[in-house]
C-alpha cells in the first residue's frame, strides 16, 4: 500500500483517485447500491484521461467574490443505473443558473460529499474545466436538498436548476428554502426519475463561512483506506483516525424486519430494522433502524446512536462496507459510527436531520 | 396485619383471567404485584411512570420496532411490571429482549385500550378479581372426573405451587415436591374426607413466600377442589371395590376346581386353566409361585381401602399379578415357564419394601408349582412362610424354600404355652433373670447339648452358661431328663419368642431357634 499521494489542502483528482474517490463518497452514504458503479468510475475516469485532472482548492484559497455553485443527483441511484446520464445535464444545469443570474460560475462544490453526488461535481468541474472547491453543504447525506449547512448559514437554495436524463430541465425560484425541495420532487419522475441538480449559486467568500470545509479530500483518503482490503479491526482503528469513527458493537444479524410502520411523511423511505445479537462485550441484543439510511441504534433499547451521527456496517467477514441490501441472517457485522460535523448537533441542525425527523422522539445520546 | 382484600393483585394472577388469560404471556416474574394500570400513548408518559406499573402501549409508543424495544428499556429503567402490546408490533426479537432485560411482556390481540380499562378495573379491586379467577377455576374443577385430573387443575391453575395429594406419607397424584420442605415455603394442608370415612387423604400445596399466589387463596381453592376429589375417588373405589370383589370369586372358584378334582396319589392334580382367568388378567403356568401378602399382626379382613392401596403399591409395574384379598392377607402370583427363575419377583418384593413396611406386612414366598393345583399347594406354602416372616417384623420376607419343617413352629400357639409356665414354673417366672434363664437353656437345648456352642452362640463365657444351668435346674428347668426335654424345649422356645416380641420385634438376641429365616 502506498502512503504516499493523499490528498492534501490544494490538489487535483486524477483519473487514478476515481476509484477511491468512489469509495469514499459511499462510506459517507452506506444506503447506496453498487448498481452503477463500473459504468460512472469509467464515465469520470475517461473525462479525466481526457480533460486532464480537476484542481482541489480550499474554499480560502479561492478569491472571496469568485461565484459558485453546487451540484448534486436528485432521485434514486437505481433509477439513475436505468436511465444512465447523456453526460451533459450537469453542465446543463450549471448553466441554466449562469444564463439566468448573468454570471460565469469559477468553481463548482459537491452539494453532498458523498454517493454519486460527489462524484458528478467532480464530473461537471471537468466539463466546465474550473475547479472543485474542498467542501461541500452536508459532510455525508441528508434526504433533503436543504439538509445543507448552507441554509442553516442563511444561502438560499435556489434559484436552482434541475435537467433530466430526458433532456428537460426545470427551474425553481422561491423564497423559502424548504418549499424547493417539494416542487422538485414533484417532478422528478417526470424528468426521468432522476435530475441533475444545479443549487446554492453564490460566492466563495459566503462558503468560507457557510461550507463544511475539507469534506471531498476526506472521502479520497477514506477510500483509499477501504480500498485496501485489511484486518477489520485494523480498518475501524484507521478509519478512526480520519474520521472520528468507532465500532458500536460486533453482532450477528439475527434478524431482518421488513414492516410497514408509519413515518414522517416528508421523507421518502420503507422503514425496516437489523436485529443484532452482539458478540462478545455484554451480549447486547442491537437494534439498527433502517430508513433510507441507519437512522438509529438500540442496545437492549436503549439509544445508542443516531442521526445526525452516521453509521454504517462493515462485513466483518469481508472486510469491507456491507450495503443494507446485501443483509443477511447470520453474517457477523461490525456497527461503526461516525459522528457528523459539528453544525448538525446545534438545537437547529438537530430539529432539521435529527431523530425527530425520523419519527423517533427519542432524546440523541449526545444530548444527555 | 394482612388485609387479604387489599393486597395488590400479581401478575400471574391477572394472567388467568380474562382479558389476558387470552393473551400470550411471556412472564418474567408471576410474583410480581401490579399497583397501577397506565395507557401509555408516547414516552414521555412512559418515562412518568413509578415501578409496579403495568403498562399498556398505545398510539405513538406502539409503532413497534424501535419503538417497542426503547419501550422495553424504559420499562426496564422505571422498574415496571410488565408492558401490554398488540401483537400487530410485536415481533419475536422483542420477544427475546423482554426475556433478556427480564421484563414481562403481554402481547394481546385485542383493542390495547379496551384492554387497558378492564386492567385498570381489576387492579383496582383486586379482591374482585381474585373471585372471577376461584370462579373460573371452579369451573375447571367441576369438569374434572378424575384424581389426576383435578391435581392436575390445580397444578396448572397454582403455576409455581406444587400440589399433591397424600395418604398417609404416600403421594397418590400431584406434585411429590409439595412435600419437601424447605425455606420460604409454606406448606398448606387441606384435609379430604373421602365419603363415610374418618380422615383418609390431604391436599397439600407448597406456597412460596412470597410468591405468586396469597396464602388464604391458594387454600380456598384447594377446598374448591375437595368435592371434585371426593367424587372422583368414590368413583374410583367404586371401581377398585368391583374389581377386587371379582378377582375375590374368581379366585375361590378357581380353589374349587383344584379341590373338586380328586388328587390321584400324590401327584397334583390335572386341572384345566379355566379361560375367564384370562380375562382378569391372570396366568396360571408352568411355574406358578405364590405370594402371601400378610400384616404382622392380624386384625380380621382388612378395609377395602387397605386393599385398593396395597394393590396400587403392588401391581406398579407388574399389572398381572392378581392381588387377591383372603382371610386378614392377600394372595398374589407370578407365572412362569422355568421354575428357578425368581428375578422378576425379587425385583418386584424389593420394590414393595417401603410399602410393606409402612402398611406393617410381612411376605411369604412359596414354591413354584406347575398348574392350578400347583398354584394352590403354592398358596398353601406362601401362607405357612408368611407366617414364619412374622418374626423377622414389618417388611420382612421368607421363602418357604428356606423354612421346611421349621413351618411348624410358627404354628405353636406361643400364648398359651406361656401361660402354662406361669403355672407350672411358678419360681422360675418369679426370678428377675428369668429371660436369661431361659434363653441359656434353650440355647443348650438348640445346641444338642453342647455348652462350648451354647457358650459361642449366646456370646459368654462357658461358666456362665453353667452358672445359669445351674440356677435353672434349681427353678425346675430339668432340661437333662429325657422325659421331660421336649416339653421344657417348647416351653422355652415359646417363653423366649414372646418375650423377644415384647421387647422388640427385631431383637434377635432371643430367637436362638434356628429356623433360618431370613428378613430380605
Amino acid at each position: 500500500m502506498t502512503q504516499t499521494g493523499y490528498v492534501g489542502a490544494s490538489s487535483s483528482i486524477t483519473a487514478e483517485d476515481v476509484p477511491a474517490f468512489y469509495e469514499g463518497a459511499k462510506f459517507y452514504s452506506p444506503a447506496g447500491g453498487d448498481a452503477n458503479r463500473s459504468s460512472v468510475i469509467s464515465w469520470l475516469a475517461g473525462l479525466l484521461d481526457r480533460n486532464g485532472p480537476v484542481p482541489l482548492l480550499k474554499v480560502e484559497g479561492v478569491p472571496p467574490e469568485t461565484p459558485c455553485v453546487s451540484v448534486c443527483v436528485l432521485g434514486s441511484g437505481s433509477a439513475m443505473a436505468d436511465l444512465p446520464p447523456a453526460g451533459d445535464e450537469f453542465v446543463l444545469a450549471v448553466q441554466q443558473i449562469e444564463r439566468l443570474q448573468r454570471v460565469r460560475f469559477g468553481a463548482v462544490y459537491p452539494l453532498a460529499a458523498a454517493t454519486i453526488s460527489a462524484l458528478v461535481a467532480v464530473v461537471t468541474a471537468a466539463q466546465l474545466r474550473v475547479p472543485l472547491l474542498d467542501a461541500d453543504g452536508m459532510g455525508r447525506t441528508f434526504a433533503l436538498i436543504h439538509h445543507t449547512a448552507m441554509h442553516l448559514s442563511g444561502v438560499s437554495p435556489t434559484p436552482l436548476a434541475a435537467v433530466g436524463p430526458t433532456g428537460e430541465s426545470v427551474l425553481v425560484e422561491v423564497p423559502a428554502g424548504p418549499r424547493a425541495d417539494r416542487m422538485l420532487r414533484a417532478n422528478v419522475d417526470t424528468v426521468g426519475g432522476w435530475a441533475a441538480l444545479a443549487a446554492y449559486p453564490t460566492t466563495a467568500g459566503v462558503l468560507r463561512r457557510a461550507a463544511l470545509p475539507g469534506t471531498v479530500s476526506r472521502i479520497t483518503n477514506v477510500g483509499r483506506l477501504l480500498l485496501d482490503r485489511t484486518d477489520p479491526d485494523l480498518l475501524v482503528t484507521r478509519l478512526g483516525a480520519i474520521t472520528g469513527c468507532r465500532r458500536l458493537a460486533r453482532g450477528r444479524i439475527a434478524e431482518l424486519e421488513h414492516l410497514s410502520r408509519p413515518s414522517d411523511v416528508t421523507i421518502p423511505a420503507h422503514p425496516s430494522s437489523v436485529v443484532v445479537d452482539e458478540i462478545g462485550g455484554l451480549g447486547r441484543q442491537l437494534r439498527i433502524e433502517l430508513r433510507s439510511e441507519i437512522v438509529a441504534v438500540f442496545a437492549d433499547g436503549a439509544l445508542i446512536a443516531g442521526a445526525p451521527d452516521l453509521m454504517c456496517l462493515l462485513d466483518v467477514s469481508r472486510g469491507a462496507l456491507a450495503t443494507l441490501d446485501s443483509l443477511e441472517p447470520g453474517d457477523v457485522i461490525d456497527v461503526l459510527v461516525t459522528p457528523a460535523d459539528a453544525i448538525w448537533y446545534s438545537p437547529r441542525g438537530m430539529e432539521m436531520v435529527g431523530m425527530g425527523s425520523h419519527g423517533i422522539p427519542l432524546a440523541h445520546p449526545r444530548q444527555r | 396485619m394482612r388485609i387479604p382484600s387489599t393486597l395488590p393483585i400479581t401478575l400471574g394472577e391477572l394472567a388467568r383471567i380474562q382479558p389476558l388469560s387470552g393473551a400470550e404471556t411471556h412472564l418474567a416474574d408471576p410474583a410480581r404485584k401490579v399497583e397501577q394500570v397506565v395507557l401509555a400513548e408516547n414516552f414521555d408518559r412512559l418515562r412518568r411512570c413509578t415501578p409496579h406499573v403495568l403498562v399498556v402501549l398505545h398510539n405513538e409508543a406502539a409503532t413497534g420496532g424501535w419503538s417497542l424495544a426503547a419501550a422495553l428499556h424504559l420499562a426496564w429503567e422505571r422498574n415496571l411490571s410488565a408492558v401490554v402490546v398488540s401483537r400487530d408490533v410485536a415481533e419475536n426479537s422483542s420477544v427475546a429482549l423482554a426475556e433478556r432485560l427480564h421484563m414481562s411482556l403481554i402481547i394481546i390481540d385485542e383493542d390495547t385500550v379496551d384492554v387497558a380499562l378492564r386492567l385498570a378495573g381489576q387492579v383496582s379491586a383486586p379482591a374482585a378479581a381474585r373471585a372471577l379467577r376461584q370462579a373460573r377455576v371452579a369451573e375447571l374443577l367441576a369438569e374434572q372426573t378424575g384424581i389426576r385430573g383435578v391435581l392436575g387443575v390445580l397444578n396448572r391453575e397454582l403455576n409455581q405451587v406444587p400440589v399433591a395429594l397424600v395418604i398417609g406419607g404416600a403421594v397418590i397424584a400431584g406434585q411429590a415436591a409439595a412435600l419437601t420442605e424447605r425455606p420460604s415455603v409454606r406448606q398448606i394442608e387441606v384435609e379430604v374426607h373421602a365419603p363415610g370415612e374418618r380422615s383418609a387423604a390431604r391436599l397439600v400445596a407448597a406456597v412460596p413466600v412470597p410468591g405468586p399466589a396469597a396464602l388464604d387463596q391458594v387454600e380456598s381453592l384447594l377446598r374448591l377442589a375437595r368435592p371434585s376429589l371426593q367424587a372422583a375417588w368414590a368413583h374410583s373405589r367404586l371401581d377398585a371395590a368391583t374389581r377386587a370383589s371379582h378377582e375375590q370369586a374368581a379366585f375361590g372358584l378357581l380353589r374349587r376346581l383344584a379341590l373338586e378334582t380328586p388328587p390321584e396319589s400324590s401327584e397334583l392334580p390335572e386341572v384345566e386353566v379355566p379361560s375367564w382367568a384370562g380375562e382378569l388378567g391372570w396366568q396360571v403356568g408352568e411355574a406358578n409361585r405364590a405370594v402371601w401378602l400378610a400384616p404382622v399382626r392380624p386384625s380380621g379382613e382388612p378395609a377395602p381401602e387397605i386393599t385398593f392401596l396395597i394393590r396400587a403399591s403392588w401391581q406398579r409395574g407388574h399389572t398381572t399379578w392378581p392381588l387377591v384379598a383372603e382371610g386378614d392377607g392377600w394372595i398374589s402370583w407370578h407365572s412362569g415357564t422355568d421354575p428357578s427363575d425368581v428375578a422378576a419377583l425379587r425385583r418386584g418384593l424389593v420394590a414393595f419394601r417401603d410399602s410393606a413396611v409402612a402398611h406393617r406386612l410381612v411376605i411369604g414366598v412359596g414354591r413354584a408349582h406347575p398348574g392350578v393345583g400347583g398354584l394352590m399347594r403354592s398358596v398353601a406354602e406362601a401362607r405357612l412362610a408368611a407366617h414364619v416372616a412374622r418374626e423377622g417384623g414389618p417388611g420382612a420376607v421368607q421363602w418357604f424354600d428356606q423354612v421346611g419343617a421349621n413351618a411348624a413352629l410358627a404354628w405353636l400357639p406361643t400364648t398359651e404355652i406361656a401361660q402354662v409356665a406361669d403355672l407350672c414354673l411358678e419360681e422360675l417366672m418369679a426370678a428377675r433373670d428369668r429371660a436369661a434363664l431361659v434363653q441359656t437353656v434353650l440355647a443348650v437345648l438348640d445346641a444338642g447339648g453342647s455348652l462350648s456352642q451354647a457358650s459361642q452362640q449366646l456370646g459368654v463365657h462357658r461358666n456362665t452358661v453353667l452358672a445359669r444351668l445351674a440356677r435353672a435346674r434349681q427353678f425346675g428347668l430339668t432340661y437333662d431328663e429325657p422325659g421331660q426335654r421336649l416339653a421344657l424345649h417348647v416351653l422355652c422356645y415359646a417363653l423366649t419368642s414372646l418375650w423377644g416380641a415384647g421387647s422388640g420385634a427385631s431383637s434377635s438376641s432371643g430367637s436362638g431357634s434356628g429356623s433360618g429365616s431370613s428378613a430380605e
